[in-house]
């Protein structure tokens, strides 16, 4: 097992059982996360992307074990995360952080902000009692937090102000891996320029590890090192950030890239529209599950699942249109 | 932890937002409270409430169920006085005088007839004065014969008589010439000649009959006054104007006026009055002297109203006299002990007193002792009962979220106030004493209202479960207690506090309406309810106003405080408002 890799994600599987009926009978499941792999090299960061409803959600809190998983396997620091019991998993916890989308829910409004971000720190005793409140403010600093702003309470904050705040808590407990949950995509561009710099500074600063999820793909591009795009619970392409913007092989990923808005009027936009919506991931297509809306689409794409295509450099695609 | 941050961060500059002071979260709280002016207020009212209720009891000098009494003048009728228009009758000792002979008596009174007849017998009517007759019956009293031209008198031995010479002389002539009457010592004598022997027969009077009262001035010498002889003896000297006569060797004196004269003896002692005007007493077991019905009679004469007797005691009384027809009433004022029932407000009872005589504000005390008890425990009872079944429900989720909740549809179900009249008819049916009433009403209360509570505080948690800031916890490992205490329980607080303040004045409410109707605090425990029950009396309504509009002041303006408390506190708790 490599070092190297935090986190290793192994063919994860969550499925959301429907209950119906009185006895609440289980007639089906919603397929959130369907079988993806990756892992994430130490102090990098990986770029999840892919439309609403795909699962990305789904598999950061999956990774930290916020949610059961249905199937596979979930190495942090070459540890099943799943295999730990209560006392263990509590110990590992400051190492694995998230830091949620919505900077208003995701802060109890009726504690103030030095409490929020110390709270864990003395739950886990990670600095002596002493040492604590410098250790906060050093922190709250960090995160470009004024230390008098340790007795305000949440509602006080802006939007921006909210999102350090939980930058800081997650930054706290002096964490290894920390899931970014849409951190910017609730804040106008100009803050989300000055949290995503934030988490830059502190990544080479502390060393950490990102998993960064995202619809924006132009965030993704410039804060990630390698990529995946999801879609309705698959993992259709990975790989370095550079191949994958350079030569985006999937059709999926194609139609998504050429979304990107280009900051330059005389460019004329080459878009690729996808027809109709994505599909319910209780009653998936088969086949590939993308052929509905996919305008490469061939026969054995209706009927055969694509296998993973290995193109060099780590990257992958599943697509029936490379290997063959 | 100023002076801290000021060393550490002491080269920073004094920026706006540092000037604010920074408080505490309790501080804040308070502080927004206390510049709301409705909370501030409604807290006022409330604590004026409590000082009254449990203060109160303290201060004030009565119990809660002190009946109060007072002496009361009342007038209570003590004799009757009527014009003797009737004709009341003596009979002589041993004699028979049937009642019913004497309405014939009467008709020949009238008709002015010598004699009557009824039955088989005749009686003489001899009237000796006015409006005094005597009813005759002829006794043989001796038997003449002539044998031999020698004449002879046998008095007959059971009547006592005793014949004179002069008796014989003037029997003899009678006799002789044959009349049919002879007076001998100046008695009449009625002879019926039968031949060679005679009867002779002597009217003694058996009955009288007059419309004069004779009262004895002591209860000892009714005896004597009521008999035949004393009566007939009197009313003839008063008839014929005597002023003395003779009864049995004993001397008598009348002195007085016709129809109020005194008779008494030679020494002077007074045996009784005859009057005309009868004085009777209201009751049996009050005798009056004759010396009162005197005065009395000399009153009525007078033609007054009122008059003042000195009683045995010494003590100046006054009587009054009502004049009905013929009839006249003497009443006096009586005191006796009488409940102080609906006195208006005064010094002592600044609010008067009830139906019970109690004295109304210190039952408005005790009342609100228990309305604001049963407010506060029921709330309690609700709320602990909400909590505990609303966080599990909320917490745990599930197949326990749905029992509990299946559970809450069914408490709903139940109609309360039907309910809550069957228990309290049957409390009434099992005679519980009132204050075991009380924790009962509490408890079925209690029991009755958790399921709103239950319901917002399941609601609210798993509400707050879902938010991010729970997800975080679970992410940094804080452990449960600490989670459910530090961030479930701060957040439920604050609609709870709110929800059971606002209910507390529900629960008074309702307590009040079952008292009211009954159904909750029992006599002789008092509840603001069960004082405002008095005003279901039309009379009691409309005329003691201080009896329910105070209570029902105290219900209203407790209500209103603590729903002004209440809105003030879910302000002061929302750290969304502005400070």
């Amino acid at each position: 097992m490599n070092d190297d890799f935090v986190l290793e994600v192994k063919d994860l599987k969550k499925y959301y059982p429907i209950k119906a009926g009185m006895f609440g009978r289980v007639v089906g499941q919603v397929r959130a996360v369907d079988g993806i792999s990756f892992r994430i090299r130490r102090g990098t960061t990986m770029g999840l992307v892919g439309e609403s409803g795909c699962g990305k959600t789904t598999v950061g809190k999956t990774v930290l074990r916020l949610n059961d998983k249905t199937a596979g396997e979930v190495l942090f620091k070459g540890k099943e995360l799943f295999d730990l019991n209560r006392t263990e998993l509590r110990r590992i916890r400051p190492q694995l952080q998230i830091i949620f989308q919505d900077p208003y829910s995701s802060l109890s409004p009726r504690m103030p902000v030095g409490e929020i971000i110390g709270e864990a720190v003395r739950e886990h005793k990670l600095v002596p009692d002493a040492e604590f409140d410098d250790y906060i403010t050093k922190i709250m600093r960090a995160c470009g937090l004024q230390p008098y702003h340790k007795d305000r309470y949440p509602h006080e904050f802006s939007g921006g102000q909210r999102q350090r705040i939980c930058i800081a808590r997650a930054l706290a407990l002096n964490p290894d891996f920390i899931v970014c949950d849409e951190p910017v995509s609730a804040l106008d561009v100009s803050i989300q320029a000055q949290i995503i710099n934030l988490l830059e500074d502190l990544q080479s600063e502390f060393g950490l590890t990102y998993l960064f999820i995202s619809h924006d793909l132009s965030v993704v591009e410039h804060i990630s090192d390698t990529v995946g795009v999801m879609y309705l619970g698959d993992m259709v392409e990975y790989g370095n950030k550079k191949d994958i913007f350079a030569k985006p092989m999937h059709p999926y990923t194609q139609a998504l890239f050429s979304a990107i808005p280009m900051p330059d009027p005389t460019i004329k936009m080459n878009r690729i529209i996808l027809e109709g919506s994505i599909p319910s991931p209780a009653n998936p297509p088969s086949g590939c599950k993308f052929h509905t809306r996919c305008r490469e689409c061939m026969e054995i794409c209706k009927t055969v699942q694509p296998q993973k295509y290995e193109a060099g450099n780590d990257h992958y695609v599943v697509c029936h249109l490379y290997g063959k | 932890m100023e002076t801290k941050n000021k060393k550490s961060f002491g080269t920073q500059k004094l920026d706006d937002e540092r000037r604010v002071r920074v408080l505490s979260p309790g501080m804040l709280v308070f502080k927004r409270f206390v510049r709301n002016k409705l909370a501030i207020t409604g807290l006022a009212i409330l604590i004026v409430m409590f000082a009254f209720a449990f203060l109160g009891g303290l201060v004030s000098p009565y119990t809660q169920s002190q009946v109060f009494k007072h002496d009361e003048e009342i007038m209570k009728e003590y004799a009757t006085c009527m014009l003797s228009t009737d004709f009341r009758y003596t009979v002589r000792e041993g004699a028979e005088f049937p009642d019913a002979a004497r309405a014939t008596a009467v008709l020949a009174i009238s008709k002015g007839d010598a004699s009557f007849t009824y039955g088989d017998k005749t009686y003489s009517l001899v009237k000796e004065g006015d409006e005094f007759y005597t009813f005759g019956d002829a006794l043989m009293i001796a038997k003449t014969r002539t044998l031999a031209g020698k004449f002879s008198v046998d008095a007959l031995p059971e009547t006592g008589f005793v014949a004179s010479p002069e008796f014989v002389a003037a029997a003899e002539a009678a006799v002789a010439s044959r009349s049919a009457q002879f007076e001998a010592d100046g008695t009449f004598y009625t002879l019926i000649n039968e031949g060679k022997s005679s009867s002779i027969y002597h009217v003694e009077p058996i009955a009288l009959a007059s419309k004069l009262v004779v009262d004895p001035y002591n209860e000892s010498q009714t005896s004597l006054t009521t008999s035949f002889a004393f009566r007939y003896a009197a009313e003839l000297a008063s008839v014929r104007g005597e002023k003395e006569f003779e009864l049995d060797g004993t001397r008598y004196v009348v002195t007085g006026e016709e129809n109020d004269m005194v008779v008494s003896t030679m020494d002077g002692e007074p045996i009784c009055s005859i009057s005309d005007i009868l004085v009777s007493p209201n009751a049996n077991d009050i005798f009056l002297t004759a010396e009162f019905k005197a005065v009395i009679r000399e009153t009525i004469r007078a033609k007054e109203t009122k008059f003042v007797y000195v009683d045995e005691t010494g003590e100046n009384v006054d009587y009054r006299i009502d004049r009905v027809n013929t009839t006249y009433t003497v009443r006096t004022l009586k005191e006796s002990r009488v409940i102080t029932m609906f006195d208006f407000p005064s010094p002592q009872h600044l609010l008067g007193t009830d139906s019970n005589g109690m004295d109304v504000l210190t039952r408005l005390m005790y009342g609100g002792r228990i309305s604001l008890m049963v407010g506060f425990v029921v709330v309690f009872l609700e709320t602990l009962i909400g909590i505990v079944l609303g966080g599990i429900s909320g917490y745990f989720g599930g197949w326990v979220d749905t029992a509990i909740m299946r559970f809450v549809d069914l408490f709903n179900c139940i109609p309360f106030y039907p309910i809550v009249m069957i228990i309290g008819t049957v409390m009434d049916k099992m005679e519980i004493d009132p204050i075991k009433r009380i924790f009962i009403l509490m408890a079925v209360l209690g029991i009755l209202g958790w399921t709103s509570i239950a319901r917002v505080v399941r609601g609210q948690i798993l509400s707050l479960r879902e938010q991010d800031f729970m997800v975080a916890t679970e992410a940094t490992g804080i452990r449960v207690s600490r989670r459910i205490f530090k961030h479930l329980v701060p957040n439920v607080m604050p609609l709870l506090i709110v929800q059971a303040t606002m209910s507390l004045g529900g629960i008074i409410i309702t307590e009040a309406t079952l008292s009211f109707l009954g159904l909750g605090v029992k006599y002789p425990l008092a509840s603001w309810g069960s004082i405002i029950n008095a005003a279901t009396n039309v009379h009691v309504m409309t005329n003691y106003w201080f009896i329910w509009i105070p209570a029902g002041l105290l219900i209203v303006l407790t209500v209103l405080g603590f729903n002004f408390v209440g809105d003030g506190l879910r302000d002061a708790f929302d750290p969304k408002m502005k400070r």
